[in-house]
């Protein structure tokens, strides 16, 4: 371990447990029985995450809804207390800084939970910005534990530990709850495509990580019953993937508009003013020329970042994130190519390993949304 | 013999790209070794070489994906392919779950075996070189 690694509160457990990888500076679990073994537990039954190595910030104050509706894409006015959402913050060339869930906490406090690798540098965007506002921005990441627990189980395993009802939480709501007796604020959200919920343990430091480990212990003895499985970032990567969702870093960057990435639902221009609004409105008049797609391997092979897309003998764009879909047992990519190769069906070559190797573009998410994914029919049946 | 947690057969010899020879007359059978399947974990997919093919000692002769990773598979020995395990295709996890049996890759007929040994590991020293990966 150099100087600069970081853990979480969890690390001994990860260390026994799993195989630990370097992401963001984090030494985190990559898996503990196998990526396609975690994966399937998610999409069939419960899975539990510890991503407390994500960046967590508190905005409170007067003009906190001004400052956040200035500096993110989407609407903050509609965002009523005890609800989240998905949002963007761009330069001022649209470029993404990073997206994240943001959640109204009262009429005047905010929390933003954001990517791991861009702690500081949005800490230190959002306090810049918010010098002519009269709000507080605090950097909270190192005083609270997060997990993720994940699938169609996880509010049945959840309310088990539980003292209030969380059916009562929606889809993009959260509230306060005790969870084995500790205060844990909840978020019905996740980056699997499945149902469940995002849980913040407050108040837990690095060197007192018990109420972090006493949640973390209890999520998975009371999950045994649903054959409930700790799961590492490596499952959590093929389940965005197959989700349609985002990584930061590969899918968007600060040379990437929302446009481009079809998160255009969480660019608000009808907005007075925010951060990037002129470079998007001229984009948008003029016309997105690339946009990120789905691309199906036909054939055997797995794309990965990087790799070229070819149509009638030339180079059209690159692949951002690609994997093998442990759900379609068959190589998925995100790729970024011209608008007007962008439609459903239409077919190209990736590149790989010297081969070219026949995709279709498919829509988001990969996986067929009546059987899998938090709007899953009931009884659908994903009986593997 | 075992070392750390990876199996070593006595009776193989090894390259340091991980990969195991066997040597059955004019024939070898070759594969990946244990270190090499719990390293990559989780094989999803191997690419093999065309029948018929003549290799030289160390040439590429194909691939092996795991989810997160790609590797190259290089013939430890020259010789001509005579076979190939078909069941890869359909079960790549055999890789994992039997790399020295179930999950062989290639017969190859040898051509200059006595050369090849100069560049190849006993078990021994493969054992030697698998604990000095993993300090």
């Amino acid at each position: 371990m150099t100087e600069s690694t970081r853990r979480t509160h969890l690390y001994k457990f990860h260390k026994q447990s799993g195989r630990i990888t370097l992401f963001a500076g984090f030494e985190m679990p990559l898996w503990y029985k196998g990526i396609i073994p975690e994966h399937m537990t998610v999409r069939n039954k419960v899975g539990v995450f510890d991503i407390s190595h994500m960046g967590r910030a508190l905005i409170s104050g007067p003009e906190s809804e001004a400052f956040l509706n200035y500096v993110t894409t989407n609407d903050v006015a509609r965002l009523t207390p005890l609800s989240a959402h998905y949002s963007t913050m761009c330069n001022e060339k649209g470029g993404i800084k990073d997206d994240f869930i943001l959640s109204r906490l009262e009429p005047d406090k905010f929390f933003m939970v954001y990517n791991a690798a861009n702690r500081t540098k949005n800490y230190e965007w959002l306090v810049q910005h918010s010098k002519s506002f009269n709000v507080k921005v605090e950097d909270v990441s190192d005083i609270i534990a997060m997990f993720a627990v994940q699938g169609p189980k996880a509010q049945e395993t959840l309310q088990k530990i539980a003292d209030s009802d969380l059916s009562k939480i929606e889809r993009f709501k959260c509230g306060w709850t005790k969870l084995a007796g500790v205060n844990v604020f909840l978020s019905r959200t996740g980056y699997t495509g499945e149902d469940g919920f995002e849980i913040f343990v407050w108040d837990t430091s690095l060197s007192n990580p018990a109420k972090a480990e006493k949640v973390w212990n209890a999520i998975l003895e009371t999950g045994k019953d649903f054959g409930i499985e700790p799961c590492g970032l490596g499952a959590r990567d093929t389940l965005r993937l197959e989700a349609g969702m985002c990584l930061y870093g590969n899918d968007i960057d600060e040379n990437t508009t929302p446009l481009e990435a079809r998160l255009g639902f969480v660019v608000k221009f009808k907005k007075e003013n925010f951060i990037g609004k002129d470079a998007l409105l001229k984009q948008k008049a003029e016309g997105v020329k690339r946009k990120r797609v789905g691309l199906r391997m036909l054939e055997k092979s797995i794309p990965r970042p990087n790799y070229e897309v070819w149509k009638n003998g030339q180079i059209i764009g690159r692949v951002t994130s690609g994997t093998f879909s442990p759900v379609l047992q068959c190589g998925i990519a995100v790729a970024y190519v011209p608008t007007e190769h962008a439609v459903k069906d239409s077919m190209v070559m990736v590149k790989i390993r010297g081969k070219l190797v026949k995709a279709e573009v498919v829509k988001f998410p990969f996986y067929d949304p009546i059987r899998y994914g938090y709007r899953r029919q009931n009884n659908a049946g994903a009986g593997l | 013999m075992q070392v750390l947690d990876y199996d070593i057969p006595d009776n193989l010899y090894y390259s340091k790209e991980h990969e195991w020879i066997k040597i059955e007359g004019e024939t070898a059978v070759i594969g990946i070794t244990d270190y090499a399947q719990e390293s990559l974990h989780e094989i999803v997919y191997v690419e093999t070489p065309k029948v018929g093919s003549q290799i030289e000692q160390f040439q590429t002769m194909g691939s092996v994906e795991s989810i997160k990773s790609v590797s190259d598979l290089f013939v430890p020995v020259s010789g001509k392919i005579m076979e190939i395990n078909a069941y890869l295709a359909e079960s790549p996890e055999l890789l994992n779950e039997d790399p020295y049996g179930k999950g062989w890759i290639a017969k190859v007929q040898l051509a200059n075996f006595s050369e090849d040994l100069k560049k190849l590991l006993t078990a021994e020293q493969y054992a030697d070189y698998v604990r000095s990966l993993e300090e």
